[in-house]
């Protein structure tokens, strides 16, 4: 009963900031209040109960990152009325994810189906001629919902695979991934930095349900697919000068690595949350910087356009820096921790596999540093106005920070009550290292 | 007593960045110079760690519980020896000076602030990477590290620097990769990442890897190998070495750290994880071949450059090559000393070329090249100096080495083969010197003896107490010589080229100061006009790099296009 009743806190007040949204539309810096308050009682909530909860396969963390997700976002949107629908609408994913997370056999499925259908409805409703409808972005989604109602009306293993193809709309993989990176450049406003923690922490989720059941040949298959989807992703964020598409292919590869750990060792661990959390985060955090440049420059703007604002903008300077550190994995931020934990506890299934993991890796440092290095250092242009960022902006890229940064020093145990297997064993014989 | 001095250093040098970071700007000269104060305290602390550590021993300071390293992804932990003791007092010695020397050479820049902060915080990554007690945090400090180098570049306004700052990081970032893969399989294999584990472990489970099929590797060669790929990175190495020249737009004193700070962590890993390279003589041999590879075409590059900065740049790249062609022979306290020893003229070198280059600016004809007023002629008093000196005294130093010092020559390989080195590069130097004209007085020949005879046997002394002090155990540096012997055919015939290499090379020259014609075959004088073009474009290294870059590029965006159709 007690459950129940946290369970519908978690749930119910997102929601009630959303009606509360609704009911004082007309005001929009009450309507921005609402979405920034709202997550912050989630938060707190979450701190004060989650451990009455029962405990996820992939730990308490998802349950932590939602609210912050939302949080950030919606601080980093200067305050306009074209803002308030993206504002309203991340306090609505924020309730279907926590019920999704937290909802049992059928309301999670239930809250999953709802966020992907408004999803898809809001790609349909919001396309401009520089992001024009992507059909193919729509379609994926689709599948990504058939995949949920396939899982919950067949058995094992058919409702495995048909969770695994959700989970692989929500959690990126090659050739699933369209939905996500539509997702990301088209919806309005401050949802895409949202989006990209949600969706993917949404995956994992389902993923640590449906991996321990899936056929070990399938299995096979989505490590292959995972190895080619990471250096996919990499090559084409390399290949990328819109930054909404770097970041948006640089977090597929992210993610697919994710996935190929997860396909070796069948089971999604509180590890496996930390480097989808922090990569989800630090793309957010990005994509709250990118934001930045474009409330200031235009919606256009080329980043070719834009240069030497180290400078000039030493805050935004100090906290893009960090952030672009995080992405690319560099320590002591929660991506370099995710992946390093996973790293050294699940035993890589092929060396192939082990040196395309760190390639994709290491092209990070490539597409990352190159975007940085662009906006931040170069020559000083007088012609375009300089303004460093705004209380709001700056709290909202220090707490991505901040929270990346506690990603990477706190232990694992800190959001997973149970005990983490250690599954590396000191081998006693020789080990056969390719399949 | 012990354990607060070690963290205190390391804390000292937060404290001095605080200092200059913190406050308004217009007493920011004052709080630089406050700023050295820490820094030299820190230095101070560290002989103390020295002279503490040398009595009492090694001490470990942990703050993780060992047991659960991968839960506790940053183990945070101090492991400070001998080695590691001799390596905080190095770099807190050259940091105070730096530091200092840098307060004033900055005093007019805008950014100077932040550049001794940049200065302050890689001193504490370098004290905490040298200290750390497990490979774990020796990692995450490399990685920091990488990225302050980036930093240091300083002026990212100009596209040269930024383009060099860029490609340090890139390539820093290749080898960081190969690092973090021996970590992963070192883990993997053996279940730790803190050092006397992992020694241990492995040298009592010796296993073979099946990397690919039909392809089985010894477990110590894929850790050590991939390990050495990192330690090739930070100590450029061939081909790894592009990044410094191209770091040569940073401020001097950017420099002087440079060369006498980070560049020796290559050599310090290599060190550091000595009883795992100690279980793999591919690995060891590898690491001879590269570092052979990196002094030679190091060294010849030096010769032929123009400028001040790449000439010194390409002496460092010629000692580090040294200095890993030491490891790859086993010779590990060798190393460590020749990198102190380099550590220390190199930085000094780099604060004076910022002058050199200002007076030469100033001046016209500075430095002085114009030798034209100097009489030709064969003076035999330097050429009987260049015949002691290449052919008499590499005999005393056998000599000595083998009856007073009693070290097993015929045993060790490695130690004749760098003896041998020794000769044919200390040759090379001599033999210059038979190109001075009026200043071949007997003065300047007996100085030059005496001073050559004084470091000669100085060094081998020297290096053989700091051998004992690093490696107080004697068969463990015997067994590193024996992991490092090379087949008798091979050692044969370095010896051998070594030798008539220097014969050769003193005939010739004798044969042309005496006015006689030698007699060449002209493909191989055209051979050797095009090979000093090579060498003076530095092999052709950049453009290359420069090549693959396009083709890579290129590559990417023909696969894009390709994707466009159905791709979002």
């Amino acid at each position: 009963m007690t459950e129940l009743l946290i369970s519908g806190l978690f749930v119910g007040i997102p929601f009630l900031g959303a009606l509360v949204c609704l009911a004082s539309w007309s005001d929009t810096y009450r309507v921005r209040m609402s979405a920034i308050s709202c997550p912050v009682i989630s938060l707190a909530l979450i701190v004060g109960f989650a451990n009455r909860l029962p405990d996820a396969i992939d730990g308490l963390l998802p349950l932590y990152l939602l609210p912050i997700g939302a949080v950030v976002s919606a601080l980093g949107q200067p305050v306009h009325q074209h803002h308030r629908l993206a504002w309203t609408m991340s306090l609505v994913f924020l309730g279907l994810g926590m019920g999704t997370l937290i909802g049992g056999h059928w309301f999670g499925p239930l809250c999953l189906i709802t966020l992907i259908l408004i999803v898809m409805v809001l790609l349909y409703r919001h396309h401009t001629t520089l992001w024009p409808i992507s059909w193919w972005g729509i379609g994926s989604f689709g599948v990504g919902v058939a995949g949920v109602i396939l899982s919950l009306v067949t058995e094992p293993p058919i409702s495995s695979v048909t969770s695994l193809a959700t989970c692989a709309v929500l959690l990126p993989l090659m050739p699933f991934h369209d939905g996500y990176l539509t997702a990301l450049t088209r919806l309005p406003g401050s949802l895409p930095p949202f989006i990209v923690l949600l969706l993917p922490v949404l995956g994992l989720h389902r993923m640590a349900t449906a991996m321990p059941t899936m056929p070990n040949e399938f299995v096979a298959i989505v490590s292959l697919l995972a190895l080619g989807s990471s250096l996919y992703g990499a090559i084409k964020a390399l290949a990328q000068s819109r930054v909404r598409l770097l970041l948006g292919y640089g977090s597929v590869s992210f993610f697919s690595i994710l996935w190929w750990f997860v396909a070796g060792t069948h089971t999604a661990t509180p590890r496996a949350a930390v480097l989808a959390g922090a990569v989800g985060l630090a793309t957010g955090g990005l994509l709250i910087a990118w934001q930045v440049i474009r409330t200031r420059y235009g919606d256009d703007i080329d980043p070719q356009a834009i240069s030497g604002l180290a400078s000039a903008m030493p805050k935004y300077a100090v906290l893009l820096s960090l952030l672009g550190l995080a992405a690319m994995g560099i320590p002591p931020f929660g991506v370099f921790a995710g992946f390093m934990g996973l790293l050294l506890t699940a035993p890589p299934s092929s060396t192939i596999g082990l040196f395309i993991a760190l390639a994709a890796w290491l092209a990070a440092s490539w597409y990352i540093m190159q975007m940085v290095q662009q906006l931040l250092f170069g020559a000083y242009r007088a012609d375009l106005r300089y303004a460093d960022l705004r209380h709001p902006e700056f709290t909202s890229l220090l707490i991505v920070v901040l929270a990346l940064l506690a990603l990477g020093l706190a232990p694992t145990s800190l959001y997973s009550s149970k005990e983490i297997p250690d599954r590396t064993v000191a081998m006693e014989r020789p080990v056969e290292w390719t399949r | 007593m012990l354990v607060s001095l070690v963290l205190s250093i390391p804390v000292l040098l937060l404290i001095a960045a605080g200092i200059v970071m913190t406050g308004g700007k217009s007493p920011h000269v004052t709080r630089a110079k406050v700023g050295a104060v820490p820094i030299g305290l820190a230095f101070l602390g560290a002989i103390g760690v020295l002279v503490l550590v040398s009595s009492e021993g090694p001490v470990t300071i942990r703050f993780y519980d060992p047991a659960s390293v991968a839960s506790f992804i940053i183990p945070i932990g101090f492991y400070v020896d001998r080695l590691s003791a001799v390596m905080l007092t190095l770099i807190t010695g050259v940091s105070t000076v730096i530091y200092y020397y840098s307060t004033s050479y900055m005093f007019q820049d805008r950014h100077a602030r932040r550049y001794l902060v940049l200065i302050c915080l890689t001193d504490f990554v370098l004290i905490c990477m040298v200290s750390s007690g497990n490979l774990m945090m020796l990692f995450l400090f490399w990685q920091i590290l990488s990225y302050l180098l980036y930093l240091l570049a300083h002026n990212h306004v100009h596209p040269g620097t930024l383009a060099g700052a860029f490609k340090t990081f890139t390539l820093l970032r290749v080898a960081d990769t190969a690092f973090l893969g021996g970590i992963a399989v070192s883990y993997q294999l053996y279940g730790t990442l803190e050092f006397q584990e992992l020694f241990a472990r492995a040298a009592a489970r010796p296993m073979t890897l099946s990397i690919l099929p039909g392809l089985e590797v010894s477990a110590a060669t894929t850790v050590t190998f991939l390990l050495f790929i990192g330690a090739m990175g930070k100590s450029a190495q061939f081909p790894l070495h592009l990044w410094l020249p191209g770091s040569l737009f940073a401020p001097t004193p950017v420099h002087a750290l440079l060369h006498a700070g980070i560049i020796n962590a290559g050599g310090f890993l290599i060190n550091r994880l000595a009883p795992l390279f100690g279980l793999s003589s591919t690995t060891l041999h590898i690491a001879f071949v590269i570092g052979t590879l990196t002094a030679v075409l190091g060294a010849t590059m030096m010769l032929t450059q123009n400028d001040i900065k790449k000439t010194l740049g390409f002496s460092t790249i010629g000692q580090m090559g040294y200095m890993i062609m030491e490891c790859g022979l086993g010779a590990f306290s060798l190393a460590v000393f020749h990198l102190i020893a380099h550590g220390l003229f190199k930085g000094t070198v780099f604060l004076n070329c910022g002058n050199v280059i200002h007076k030469a600016r100033q001046e016209p004809h500075f430095p002085h090249t114009d030798h034209g007023d100097e009489k030709a002629g064969f003076s035999r008093l330097t050429w009987s100096t260049g015949f002691v000196t290449t052919l008499v005294i590499p005999l005393l130093i056998l000599l000595v080495t083998h009856g007073v010092l009693r070290i097993p020559l015929l045993e060790s390989h490695g130690t004749v083969i760098i003896l041998f080195f020794i000769w044919i590069t200390s040759s090379q130097a001599i033999l210059t010197l038979t190109r001075l004209r009026t200043v071949a007085s007997w003065k300047v020949s007996a100085s030059m003896l005496l001073t050559l005879l004084f470091i000669v046997f100085v060094y081998l002394f020297a290096v053989e107490s700091f051998t004992a002090f690093l490696y107080p155990n004697s068969e463990e540096v015997a067994s590193y010589f024996k992991a490092a012997d090379l087949a008798d055919w091979l050692f044969d015939l370095i010896v051998v080229t070594a030798a008539l290499m220097t014969i050769f090379g003193w005939t010739y020259l004798y044969m042309r100061a005496h006015g006689r014609t030698v007699r060449i075959p002209i493909w191989i004088e055209s051979f050797r006009i095009r090979l000093y073009t090579v060498f003076l474009n530095r092999i052709y290294a950049d453009e290359l790099y420069k090549l693959i870059g396009s083709m890579t590029t290129q590559l990417i965006h023909r696969i894009d296009k390709l994707d466009r159709g159905w791709s979002r």
